[in-house]
């Protein structure tokens, strides 16, 4: 275990204060997750030290932030790896700053509390379902740990405050490839504006950043052509 | 917890035609039409010519054959459609609320026909002298 | 339906710019949309310069002459290389912006953009060469 002394620049604020950055010297071997290395600086060093997070083992979400400027979960990112002498942590961005690393995650989870798009689907409960063959070629969109990385990283969401976001339309494309019991016209519908798909400039670094594997620049996009085909089949008098 | 499968009250009876995916829509085929009619327009203009460029004579030559007059002006009324459509998807990143958009709407629009009608009037003047 | 709040952080209150042109730790997609905007931005104002200058016609052969001289200088035919550039990027970018949005080969965007950028280069060459040589 080769211990090395590196810089944490981090991002502080307090409600009433202006934000700025406190520099800690940690020591870490090449098992310290970015994760564990402020929960040192919590527990040692500066107890005022706001931070969020739950498993360590990226299943759950919460420790989301920018990591040396990119959206990473901090609880598998090891510090070493990073090969930076001084590893500069910010909060998300996108979302309204609480504290330190710590930003209100409401508005984030305010985009999936829409009529047919439930928290638990459908499909879950029914006992008749079967797993589709082939099972292995869906991407599953049901991956998403709504972690909020990508809406950090999206250009578009750093200047719409309205915009849906990758996630939830991610979440849509997912009733729409695989309805169950939901109504695939809703999503599609809840799309449709100038804040839903139609306002994504195609920089894909949702897809990018995610750590899950959701690809939600790809769902956006075939949120686009679904609409599109349903445009010409109304245009063109085809279908119902 | 069956909240998912509730339905009621949520279904949208008459759907619009969404404005953002036409303008979407609009915002790619003329993009794709330009592509070409850009590379016919740059071919025309200055690879088929002696120096690069037309003498006086030559440009009138060029916009009295009717066929050149009117793809100059589809070329004209795409490329204006394009440009004030990307306008306004900068100026609405900007972040608007509804008065400022009708407001934006408007001007580029009018913006738009007065370049338009400049342009073809220009085309007819030229042919004029 | 709940109402949804907006991603508005006053103690972060966004910047347009920043989020559009910042492309530091960015990957492709963004630096691609960044130089799509330049570059559009550009074009438009090209397309006003370019329908102004015209007007130089109404002026007979000797307003148009003034304009073809100035139009042969080195430095014009710099601006010629820099807007052709403008023209093959945003162009080029544009085909695969618009493919991708219609959901033909979403999962092969990348692989896409650079294809269309060796192609870009090409043309560029190519018309970098007929701008100084015709």
């Amino acid at each position: 275990m080769a211990e090395r002394k590196v810089e944490l620049k981090v991002f502080r604020y307090k409600q009433g204060q202006t934000p700025h950055y406190d520099t800690y010297n940690v020591t870490v071997d090449e098992n310290t997750t970015v994760l564990v290395a402020l929960q040192d600086v919590r527990r040692d060093q500066d107890t005022s030290l706001i931070l969020r997070h739950s498993c360590h083992h990226a299943s759950c979400g919460t420790c989301g932030m920018r990591i040396n400027g990119q959206e990473q979960l901090a609880c598998v990112v090891k510090v070493l790896e990073l090969g930076t002498p001084t590893v500069v942590v910010e909060p998300l961005q996108n979302a309204p700053l609480i504290s330190d690393l710590v930003v209100d995650m409401a508005p984030f989870y305010d985009r999936y509390n829409t009529p047919e798009m439930p928290y638990i689907r459908a499909s879950e409960f029914w006992p008749k379902t079967d797993l589709p063959d082939g099972i292995a070629q869906y991407t599953r969109y049901e991956n998403c740990l709504e972690c909020g990385l990508c809406v950090s990283a999206c250009p578009v969401a750093g200047t719409d405050s309205e915009y849906l976001g990758p996630a939830a339309m991610a979440a849509a494309a997912r009733v729409v490839a695989e309805p169950r019991d939901s109504d695939p016209e809703f999503a599609l519908n809840w799309v449709d504006n100038e804040h839903g798909c139609w306002r994504c400039h195609v920089a894909y670094e949702c897809t990018e950043v995610c750590p899950s594997d959701v690809n939600p620049g790809e769902a956006i996009m075939s949120l686009r052509g679904a609409l599109t085909r349903r445009k010409f089949r109304r245009v063109f008098g085809l279908g119902k | 917890m069956q909240a998912g499968l509730s339905k009621q009250g949520t279904k949208q009876k008459s759907v619009q035609v969404g404005r953002a995916g036409a303008f979407w829509l609009i915002q790619a085929v003329s993009g794709l039409l330009l592509v070409l009619l850009l590379l016919l327009h740059m071919v025309a203009h200055h690879f088929v010519v002696e120096g690069g460029l037309r003498d006086f004579a030559e440009v009138l030559a060029y916009v009295s054959n009717p066929a050149i007059f009117t793809i100059e002006v589809v070329f004209l009324i795409v490329v204006i459609s394009h440009a004030m459509l990307g306008l306004r998807a900068v100026i609405f990143d900007l972040g608007l609320n509804k008065r400022h958009a009708r407001v934006v709407n408007w001007v580029l629009g009018v913006i738009g026909i007065v370049t338009l009608v400049y342009g073809v009037w220009l085309a007819v003047a030229i042919q004029q002298l | 339906m709940q109402e949804i709040r907006t991603t508005h952080d006053a103690v972060r209150p966004k910047n347009p710019l920043r989020a559009w042109f910042d492309v530091r730790k960015r990957n492709l997609g963004s630096w691609a949309f960044a130089l799509n905007r330049l570059t559009g931005l550009a074009l438009t104002v090209y397309l006003f310069l370019h329908l102004a200058i015209l007007s130089k016609l109404l002026q007979g052969e000797s307003g148009w002459n003034e304009f073809l001289a100035l139009a042969r200088s080195p430095l014009f035919l710099l601006l010629d290389i820099i807007l052709i550039f403008g023209i093959l990027f945003h162009g080029l970018n544009g085909i695969r912006v618009a493919l991708v949005g219609m959901g033909v080969g979403a999962r092969q965007h990348r692989r896409l953009f650079w294809v269309l950028m060796v192609i870009g280069t090409l043309l560029l060459l190519v018309s970098a060469w007929k701008v100084f040589t015709i």
